[in-house]
């Protein structure tokens, strides 16, 4: 009943011996309360005084805030554990996520991880505290009382056993027909509630068209139509509800009846029967209590399966290399690179060499691959076959902290972090001066922007604050690359495809500067930067068709210089 | 005092909440009525099984002295499961139906402005967000209003029934419930709802940020500071776990007073059963039993009010965001009707955003005759795209004027889409038919002339391989339109409509140049004729322009003829080379 991994956890066998034993002693309290209760009332009906009951009363008392207070304790015992728990899976988590990088959020997309982190460990700690309370208390408090009586009536505790099972075995045939019903409907479920949203977002182009004012009707009418089949579902899934309550409520009236037969006949006493009467809802209430909460428990169920696959992922070992700071007389080869992709794109094995300071241009047009084989280079992607020998040493993949450490790797739309435009621009170098930081921004050209800031270089800027524009995020990128010296080698993907035409020219001045002494790995489909490489290799259709310089390639007729034409649009102003 | 509930506050003005309360009335009494059955019915089966078993007790001769309890303890066993399955299908299906004008609401309340909506902003996120506040009002209806108002109905009807025995009595369970009823989830308000409040804060702050950085992942592993990163988030998670803590402390400290009133309850019902019915062996002390197992089952009734008005909290901020957007007008927008040709005249026109002191446009110029194809270019906030909602009329001058044919285009209203079509950048495909989302265009076109505005954009081939055809979802597993293909499909969607003007808001960003170029040879060929204004950030496909005018800092700066321009302009003729991949 209890999912296993949760046994796993830490701590989690002493907290539950303690509250097996703080659950007894509440079963324990709950039969005494009844008892008492029962005496007392015995006592009423007979006709004695309540104040000769008074001793009664106050054990009956004493018992319903004992049981309250283990209760409490129970609960705050089990909270912290919970609490506990779920923090130190979190860490884990959060440490993983940021060992694993780019690998891991490309696989699990930055939306669903980031709910994982926070609400699936919510889910979790709620999951921790439902299966060790109610799931146990359902599996002690019955039991107890059961056991009592047997001792006071054996055949009402024979119903009330005969109910138990009845009431499991229609909730599971009344709730999997319900989830039948969902699937058959789950098609329109989705179609309908996206449909909402989906209208929503789409809004600007009903009114381009003109149909807005119209629409809002159908987004009436299909909500409606959500309505019905909600509804249609929803009459067959709280009849498992109806089941429990129905099999509860009526044996207790059961009960009641055949204990009423038993007492005119003079077969039973008062006492016993009055006590099985008031313990009978206490009996029943475990499970219903668990029934209520069963959805937050498939939640938590499923988050806490999530998260245990992604930490048994293992860290990312690195082979142990020396890889000295990149300099003019290394290498690194690619020997028969490829790579695929679950969808069916594939890279043709790459050879090529990549030699010292060279400023290496990637050109092809979107599908070719230039993506993919910059991204392998830049070690996100394990490629499927071949190796790399970088300075001598041969690697299946460049993922390797050593590699990385030497890289700016400056993508189509570098991320801003919500911070301070210094912090952004020092985030390789944090403990770098802020005249330094000053001098970056100058160099990148983004005086102006620094000017408008009312707070200069400590204002916040990023998506949470002030969205800058691609062109300021790309100066950004770059002044990480001017204070980082260090970095040797640089690794553009298409920097500028987006950007105006006259604000790429003007960040080109830029980068050029920046570019000196480094390995440069530039891939684009912006031709005019391929007279500023050294070395330029073209993709098409995942494969390497053409490397060299420009002016091999432009005199090889191939490819290359039929992209060249192709972009001229056969204008007749040839050089 | 209630001035300090916020929910209470944002419900004064409300329009969310309080009208469909009115509209609907009949079902939610309905919906009450069942669901204060349902309680009634658990007591009920209680009170007569304790009558029943204490009767029995006393060896009536005849089995038929009993045999009213026995049936009523039957029907109300039967009864209670049998109303809360009622009272339930009638409560959701009341919200349900209420969400249904919600959604309507919420559509009619963005509809005027929804040429703004999306674009450059991440607006995505915002609509997601009011779909979600559509779903907390419902919760909000689910979890708090209507377990309230049930709960003040059982309230009532047992105060009522013990005022018939004994007022003294019903003044005492005056208190006592009432302290239940409302004390309590008021105290739970006070000291939990500002706890509440701060921990969706707290959280909302932590979304943000790991999200914020999750997605600047890439940087951090480059810059090696993963871990420098973990300890500064744990160290923030700490505050929203130290709150959540004290929170549920409060909430167990709560639970354990609500018990001890349940229990103060239970002793007066012991001790008044004992002075009213007791003291003596006899018939009457058989109803002793029955007042007070009764009391029992309500606790279920009661014991989620207080949780039910913390949350309330939460929603406040949804019923006020909802509340905030503008209440839709119908603007008395005047029938026209203009005939060909259609020329845009635009005189010395300045724009400035409401709200603010920058002028994006500076005394703008500019004849648009029909026919004419003119490309608009400039950089990132030069006013380019500015400048097409004025054509669109989505905005109105601050000064001069802009017009069609004579009217100003802020005249026309959605009349416009007769005239002007509009592609932009990420042209947003429904989650539909492909066939559906073409017909957007004109919803009376047939097969035919889809298949024909197909083959128009060149799409025919690609849509024939389809194993659905027209009728392929546009979003179904595995089917992605690449950026070119989703142009041409809105490109089709345009030539549906055939209007006389086609307004293109940078529609090639993120294009390669040879898609590009492909789509603009299409483009030029399947529009002739009709006057086609082109925002763009290049040169691409310049020179089949007639007209190309540069925006900078709202103002023109170069304006003429492609040709014009190469013979007499040094800039021109550098951008134009640095697009074709000449410059050096």
């Amino acid at each position: 009943m209890i999912d296993k991994a949760l046994f796993k956890l830490p701590g989690a066998r002493s907290i539950l011996k303690r509250l097996v034993g703080l659950y007894v002693l509440q079963a324990v309290l709950i039969i005494g309360q009844a008892l008492f209760l029962t005496a007392v009332l015995v006592g009423l009906w007979h006709g004695h005084s309540w104040q000769s009951q008074g001793r009664g009363i106050l054990l009956f008392a004493l018992c319903f805030v004992l049981r309250q207070i283990v209760n409490w304790w129970a609960g705050s015992k089990l909270s912290r554990y919970a609490r506990s728990a779920a923090q130190s899976l979190r860490g884990r988590l959060l440490k993983k996520v940021f060992a694993l990088g780019p690998h891991l959020t490309q696989d699990q997309g930055t939306g669903h991880l980031v709910t994982l982190t926070l609400d699936g460990i919510s889910n979790i700690e709620q999951y921790i505290e439902l299966m060790f309370s109610k799931v146990l208390v359902m599996m002690i408090v019955p039991v107890v009382i059961l056991l009592l009586s047997f001792y006071l009536n054996w055949v009402c505790a024979l119903i009330m056993l005969a109910v138990y099972p009845l009431i499991i075995i229609f909730m599971i045939l009344l709730g999997n027909a319900a989830l039948d019903k969902a699937k058959t409907q789950f098609g329109v479920f989705t179609k309908l509630s996206n449909n909402f949203l989906d209208s929503l977002r789409g809004i600007d182009v009903l009114k381009y068209v003109g149909l807005s004012k119209r629409y809002s009707k159908s987004i009436f009418n299909s909500s409606e139509r959500f309505r019905h089949s909600t509804m249609d579902v929803l009459k067959i899934a709280m009849l498992s509800t109806f089941a429990l309550d129905f099999f509860t409520t009526l044996s207790i009236a059961i009960l009641a009846v055949y204990l009423g037969y038993g007492l005119i006949q003079a077969r039973l006493t008062l006492f016993p029967s009055l006590a099985i009467l008031i313990l009978a809802p206490e009996y029943f209430k475990p499970i219903r209590n668990f029934a209520s909460d069963f959805h937050a428990t498939l939640n938590g169920k499923n988050s806490f399966a999530a998260i245990n696959k992604i930490l048994s992922q293992p860290d990312p070992v690195e082979p142990k290399l020396a890889l000295h700071p990149w300099s003019s007389n290394d290498d690194l080869q690619l020997q028969n690179v490829s790579f695929a992709y679950e969808h069916g794109a594939q890279i043709a094995p790459v050879n090529t060499t990549i030699h010292g300071l060279a400023k290496v241009g990637i050109v092809g047009m979107s599908g070719s691959g230039k993506t993919t084989l910059i991204n392998m280079i830049a070690g996100f992607l394990k490629p499927r076959a071949g190796q790399f020998v970088i300075q001598g040493h041969p690697v299946a993949e460049m993922n390797l902290a050593q590699w990385r450490s030497q890289i700016i790797y400056i993508p189509q739309s570098p991320y801003v972090f919500t911070a301070s435009l210094r912090d952004n621009v020092a985030f390789y170098t944090p403990g770098v001066s802020d005249e330094r930081v000053k001098e970056a921004i100058h160099v990148v050209g983004l005086d102006d922007l620094v000017a408008e800031l009312p707070d200069g270089i400590n204002t916040m800027i990023g998506s949470g604050k002030r969205v800058l524009s691609g062109g300021q995020a790309q100066r950004i990128a770059l002044a990480r690359a001017f204070l980082d010296r260090k970095r040797r080698i640089l690794i553009f993907d298409e920097p500028t495809a987006h950007l105006d035409i006259e604000t790429e020219l003007e960040l080109k001045k830029r980068m050029l500067p920046l570019m000196k002494d480094r390995l440069v790995i530039f891939a684009t489909h912006r031709l005019h930067w391929m007279h500023q490489m050294d070395y330029i290799l073209v993709m098409n259709h995942g494969r390497l068709v053409e490397q060299g310089t420009e002016a091999a390639l432009m005199a090889d007729n191939g490819y290359y210089r039929q992209l060249v034409d192709q972009m001229r649009g056969g204008s007749t102003n040839v050089q | 005092m209630f001035s300090k509930i916020p929910l209470l506050r944002a419900l004064k003005h409300d329009r969310w909440v309080r009208p469909y309360l009115k509209r609907y009335r009949w079902t939610l009494a309905i919906a009450i009525f069942l669901g204060v059955c349902t309680f009634f019915c658990a007591g009920a089966l209680m009170f007569t099984a304790g009558y029943l078993i204490s009767k029995s007790a006393t060896h009536p001769y005849n089995i038929l002295l009993v045999y009213v309890p026995i049936v009523l303890t039957r029907a109300f066993g039967i009864g209670r499961p049998a109303f809360q399955y009622a009272e339930r299908l009638t409560s959701h299906n009341w919200v349900l139906k209420m969400t249904s004008h919600f959604r309507k609401q919420l559509y009619d309340s963005l509809e005027p402005d929804a040429v703004f909506l999306t674009g450059k902003y991440q607006l995505g996120d915002i609509l997601g967000l009011l779909a979600e506040d559509v779903s907390h009002i419902q919760n909000l209806y689910l979890r708090t209003i209507f377990p309230m108002m049930v709960s003040w109905g059982l309230y009532l009807i047992i105060i009522v029934g013990i005022g018939i025995i004994s007022p003294l009595m019903a003044l005492w369970l005056l208190l006592l419930f009432g302290l239940m009823i409302f004390a309590v989830p008021f105290w739970s308000i006070l000291v939990n709802g500002a706890r509440q409040v701060a921990e969706k804060k707290q959280k909302n702050e932590l979304y943000a940020d790991l999200t914020d950085n999750v997605m600047g992942i890439t940087d951090w592993t480059f810059a090696g500071r993963g871990d420098a990163y973990v300890a500064a988030h744990q160290k923030h998670e700490n505050q929203l776990v130290a709150t959540k803590a004290a929170m549920h402390r409060f909430e167990l400290l709560r639970d354990f007073v609500q018990q001890l009133l349940l229990l103060a309850i239970a002793i007066s019902l012991i001790i008044w059963g004992a002075e009213n019915f007791g003291g003596v062996h006899g018939p009457s002390a058989n109803w002793i039993a029955a007042f007070v197992l009764a009391i029992f089952p309500l606790d279920e009734a009661f014991a989620a009010l207080p949780a039910a008005a913390q949350e309330t909290n939460i929603y406040t901020d949804s019923l006020v965001r909802l509340n905030r957007l503008n209440q839709p007008e119908k603007p008395a927008v005047k029938k026209l009707s203009l005939h060909g040709p259609y020329d845009f005249e635009i005189n010395n026109l300045h724009y400035t955003y409401p709200q603010t002191d920058h002028e994006i446009l500076k005394g703008l110029n500019l004849t648009i005759r029909q026919g004419e194809k003119i490309a608009i270019l400039g950089r990132s906030g030069s006013g380019k795209t500015t400048l097409a909602s004025l054509l669109r009329g989505d905005r109105t001058p601050t000064v001069g004027t802009i017009s069609l044919n004579g009217v100003p285009t802020s005249e026309f209203g959605d009349q416009m889409a007769q005239y002007l079509g509009v592609m932009n950048q990420t042209p947003y495909l429904f989650n539909t038919s492909l066939a559906n989302n073409i017909r957007l265009g004109d919803e009376e076109a047939s097969d035919e002339q889809i298949w024909d505005v197909l083959e128009r954009v060149k799409l025919k081939k690609m849509v024939e391989r389809l194993p659905k055809g027209l009728n392929t979802m546009v979003d179904e597993a595995g089917l992605r339109f690449s950026g070119g293909e989703r142009h041409r499909l809105a490109l089709a969607r345009i030539l549906l409509k055939d209007t006389p003007i086609v307004l293109f808001d940078e529609p090639t960003v993120g294009l390669d140049p040879l898609t590009e170029q492909d789509l603009l040879d299409t483009i030029k060929e399947q529009l002739r004729g009709k006057t086609l204004i082109w925002i763009t950030h290049h040169l691409q496909g310049i020179d089949m322009m007639d007209q190309v005018i540069f925006l900078e800092d709202g103002q023109l700066t170069m304006q003429g003829s492609p040709s014009q321009l190469e013979a007499t302009n040094q800039h021109f003729r550098d951008l134009k080379a640095a697009d074709q991949g000449r410059l050096h």
